[in-house]
């Protein structure tokens, strides 16, 4: 460690708690490795107790390795695309890094191994195919005149709510909502983007981050505005692996700055350090607010208690996105691109992965049938499928047969699963479902908070009962395995725990054969709640 | 008052007063294993889950506070969920009692009928030794329900416990794994008293061996300083001696806070060389037992000596740190009406 440097860099530090994970990310930067004794000297300049600043320095993945470390993703489009092999000397494993349309993908210090290639298409709503390099291109695209001329706030609940457009972030609450609900709260309010993308199989967020910035920068200063937020109040969330959508991002927010479209406000990056859960809205506000990113008990919800107490928009990144083409279009416009099928309002951009010909980012309508998203966008599947995950880990796991279904809450719930963040991954015949039922348990039970026993502890079981079973042993008999994911279902604190136990579910049902050793099924509906 | 539902009669509670503390006073005991009134709510074992109409998932009874009409069921599902629990609790449960400290969770299995049906195979936690004589660690008895380093953070503000780590290698240590001693730690002992399952243990020679649970106990005061925090001394029924001090939430003074002074300096009650009787120097110059009369008549007689030969000015008056306010009132009036000096101390002031 250089302490010349140390103390140079520590000067500069602001000294606030909530800058903690700035700090260290900065200081992890500019000196090396969070070590126990930067950590001291950090809590130290902040008046911090050491063992606060431990306590978060060791809740994230990132923060005691080197900058330049080689980073090996292992999640499950990555894993059944051989990027176990990739694995060299000092290289750490990292679940997801949000490129699975590149897999297996490695990313060596900020750099993705390979280059980043784009594949999406031109959708009405979000126009991903046209990059836009300058708040000029994206002025002539139609840009800004929102920004310059602002809808009233009701107006613009009205026309969010006639879009039907609800959050893509995974957890899918009607968007209106939401501004509703913060607007009715007493000021000053906060507007946090959620760009922790982590789940895996989920690539949209970064597409938009960086083909198209100011088009995200436009929409959080639409809501920051909406809203009332002051200086100070308007928050980026992005993970640390996005380098690209950060510099992309940082250089818009510059440009706005210039044009002299942040009067008043500000808009700050925050950057996360590893860690999952900090996708999870209460968690990312722990994770703000300088401590670990551990899930807040709901209710109070963000919109009436959010960061530092305060009413909280907390928006993913496309959902705000959308909200643009929807205030220029009008609301019925944009509920008219979706599915007329299914009724479904509005599109989304699906990422779709694996053994698909064209895997990508691609604008299609919500509720259509997963085979027309293979093959009209990703042209098509690449040899027999297997396994299919319609929308991230949690999202559950359907079996081939599943290809004509609808992809809709509605119809997908009839196979046990959700749409989630709309991360279609196509798992080849040869990965074998034990194989990524053990990968996904595995990757939950490594993410885990560990605030509460029924996800710190069930993941882990079950993660070990796959492992069991791959090799025919039965770690629980069927009918414990099935009390526990009652339990995670009906008492963990937070989505990670209470979904988890849906791709077991789906296995369960969709192939008994590989079960068979923990003995028979147990009566009775499983717990939903 | 608020009126509210509890398995089926009605029951009534304090405005927004916790749920579980409403349930006990209603004669329905919710078991709780992270719960600590000391602490601020945190919900985090979830053993204390109970239904509640219009929530589609049951709720921690020691983080949702009652309002008025609540409906709240501690029936159908809620006993199997405990059971479930305390089953996940028991799988990395590898040691239930390392310094005979109670086990809530190991009373609660008993309660339930509850046993592992598998031991996680990562179950094992790296073994933690820490060179301080006073506490000791055991991670294979840990159930990470946080209490002690909430209360490092909220009650004593030394943070030197940390929840360390995320996922399965997650672990509760001293600050960057280094010795208490070594750390903000004062060892007051305050995390090792909340701490449920007796992982966090008092390590010293007295009383190994012997669960807590045998000893008996006599309340009293300390006597190290004018706090005077409330203490149970817990006495060894065989060899009648005491073996360690514990304190309990409802002693008024200091809610069963204690310092390490309190805690854990207790055995100088059966050391030799304390002083059990007045001692009084003879001619012989050796000290001999004497009557309280007799020795404060042989004090008082070498004061009244001093002030004769040099004047009063030549005493000084130095109050033990031990003393209250009101004693060191006692004392500076003896001190300047008494012995006619305006030289008094104490102690307590460096
Ligand atoms: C374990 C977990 C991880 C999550 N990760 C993300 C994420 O990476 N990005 C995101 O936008 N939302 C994520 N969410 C959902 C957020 O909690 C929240 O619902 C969302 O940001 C709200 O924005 P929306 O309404 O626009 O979707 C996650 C939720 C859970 C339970
Ligand atoms: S469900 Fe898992 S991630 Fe969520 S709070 Fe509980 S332990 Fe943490
Ligand atoms: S013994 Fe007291 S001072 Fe030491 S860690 Fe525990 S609570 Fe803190
Ligand atoms: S040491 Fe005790 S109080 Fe601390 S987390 Fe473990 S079981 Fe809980
Ligand atoms: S010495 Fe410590 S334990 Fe004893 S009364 Fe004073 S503060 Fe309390
Ligand atoms: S006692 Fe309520 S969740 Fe632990």
């Amino acid at each position: 460690m250089d302490v010349l440097r140390l103390a140079t860099v520590l000067e500069t530090l602001p000294r606030e708690r909530t800058r903690l994970l700035d700090n260290l990310g900065r200081l992890r930067r500019e000196v090396g490795p969070i070590t126990p004794e930067l950590s001291d000297a950090l809590a130290d300049h902040m008046r911090l107790r050491h063992g606060d600043v431990h306590e978060v320095t060791s809740f994230y993945s990132f923060l005691q390795v080197p900058v330049d470390a080689v980073r090996v993703c292992t999640g499950p489009v990555c894993d059944s695309r051989g990027g176990r092999e990739q694995l060299g000397a000092g290289a750490i494993e990292v679940p997801c890094l949000g490129h699975c349309e590149l897999a297996p993908v490695v990313l060596h210090g900020d750099e993705v191994v390979g280059g980043v290639t784009y594949s999406t298409n031109d959708g009405a709503s979000l126009g991903l195919a046209r990059r836009d390099e300058t708040l000029a291109d994206y002025e002539r695209r139609g840009g800004l005149a929102l920004l310059r001329e602002p809808l009233a706030l009701e107006r613009i609940v009205a026309e969010l709510s006639a879009s039907g457009l609800s959050g893509y972030g995974g957890a899918g609450f009607p968007t209106w909502r939401k501004w509703e609900a913060v607007a009715a709260e007493a000021g000053p309010r906060y507007v946090i983007v959620n760009a922790d993308e982590g789940e895996p199989g989920t690539i949209k967020d970064r597409y938009v981050m960086e083909l198209r910035p100011h088009l995200l920068v436009e929409a959080t200063l639409l809501a920051a505005r909406a809203l009332g937020a002051m200086e100070a109040y308007t928050y980026i969330y992005i993970r640390e692996e996005y380098a690209t959508a950060r510099a992309r991002l940082t250089a818009a927010i510059e440009e706005f700055r210039a044009a002299g479209l942040l009067e008043g406000l500000s808009l700050d990056l925050v950057v996360g350090a590893g860690a999952y859960i900090c996708g999870e809205e209460t968690a990312m506000l722990e994770s703000m607010e300088g401590r670990r990113g551990m899930p807040r008990l709901k209710p109070p919800f963000p919109s009436q208690v959010g960061y530092l107490g305060r009413p909280t928009l907390i928006q993913n990144v496309e959902t705000l996105a959308h909200v643009p083409a929807i205030l220029r279009n009008g609301g019925d416009w944009w509920a008219g691109l979706g599915s007329p099928a299914t009724g479904s309002p509005g599109v989304r951009l699906w990422s779709v992965t694996g053994a698909v010909a064209r895997p990508g980012c691609y604008e299609a309508p919500n509720g259509i049938v997963l085979r027309e998203l293979i093959d009209g966008y990703a042209a098509g599947l690449v040899g027999e499928p297997g396994a299919i995950v319609p929308g991230g880990a949690a999202s559950g796991i359907l079996p081939p047969a599943a290809l004509d279904v609808p992809l809709t809450r509605e119809a997908l719930t009839e196979w046990g699963c959700g749409v989630g963040s709309a991360a279609v991954q196509v798992f080849p015949k040869s990965y074998a479902p034990l194989r990524l039922l053990a990968e996904t348990m595995r990757f939950f039970a490594e993410e885990s908070c560990q605030k509460c026993t029924p996800c710190r502890i069930g993941n882990r079981a079950l993660h070990h009962v796959c492992e069991e079973l791959e090799h025919g042993r039965a770690a629980m008999s069927r009918r414990q395995v099935e009390e526990w994911l009652d339990a995670m279902t009906l008492t963990s604190i937070c989505g990670l725990g209470q979904a988890a136990p849906y791709p077991v579910r789906n296995a369960f049902e969709r192939w008994p054969e590989l079960f068979a050793p923990l003995g028979p099924a147990t009566l009775g509906e499983p717990a939903s709640a | 008052m608020i009126e509210f539902t509890l398995d089926g009669r009605p029951a009534s509670a304090q405005e927004d007063e916790l749920l579980v503390h409403a349930a006990a006073r209603n004669g329905v005991f919710v078991p709780t294993l992270c719960h600590d009134d000391k602490l601020d709510p945190y919900g985090g074992c979830r053993m204390c889950v109970v239904g509640v109409e219009g929530s589609s998932r049951p709720l921690p009874a020691c983080a949702t506070r009652v309002s008025a009409g609540m409906v709240v069921s501690t029936n159908s599902n809620v006993p199997q969920l405990r059971k479930t629990l305390t089953e996940m609790l028991l799988s990395e449960h590898l040691n239930a009692n390392p310094g005979g400290r109670p086990n809530e969770l190991v009373d609660l299995a008993r309660e339930l009928g509850a046993e592992a049906p598998l031991v996680l195979p990562d179950a094992k936690r790296e073994p933690y030794a820490d060179r301080n004589r006073l506490m000791g660690y055991e991670p294979d008895t840990c159930i990470l329900c946080n209490r002690c380093v909430r209360y490092t953070q909220e009650v004593m503000q030394c943070s030197a416990l940390s929840l360390e780590g995320r996922g399965p290698e997650a672990r509760i240590v001293p600050t960057w794994e280094r010795s208490w001693l070594d750390t903000e730690c004062e060892l007051c002992g305050g995390c090792l008293s909340v701490c449920p399952t007796g992982a966090i243990y008092e390590k010293f020679l007295e009383g190994a061996g012997v669960e807590e649970r045998q000893l008996e106990q006599t309340k009293t005061t300390c006597t190290f300083c004018g706090v005077g925090c409330q203490i149970d001394l817990n006495v060894d029924p065989e060899t009648k001696r005491i073996v360690k001090v514990t304190s309990k939430p409802e002693y008024v003074s200091n809610e069963g806070d204690l310092c390490v002074k309190g805690r854990f300096s207790f055995n100088f009650v059966h050391h030799p060389d304390r002083l059990t009787e007045p001692l009084v120097r003879g001619e012989d110059g050796e000290l001999h037992p004497a009557t309280w009369e007799a020795a404060l008549a042989a004090a008082a007689d070498g004061l009244k000596g001093v002030i004769r030969r040099h004047s009063a000015q030549a005493i000084g008056v130095l109050a033990s740190a031990r003393l209250t306010n009101e004693e060191n009132y006692l004392i500076q009036k003896l001190a300047r009406i008494g012995l006619g000096t305006n030289s008094v101390h104490s102690c307590e002031a460096t």
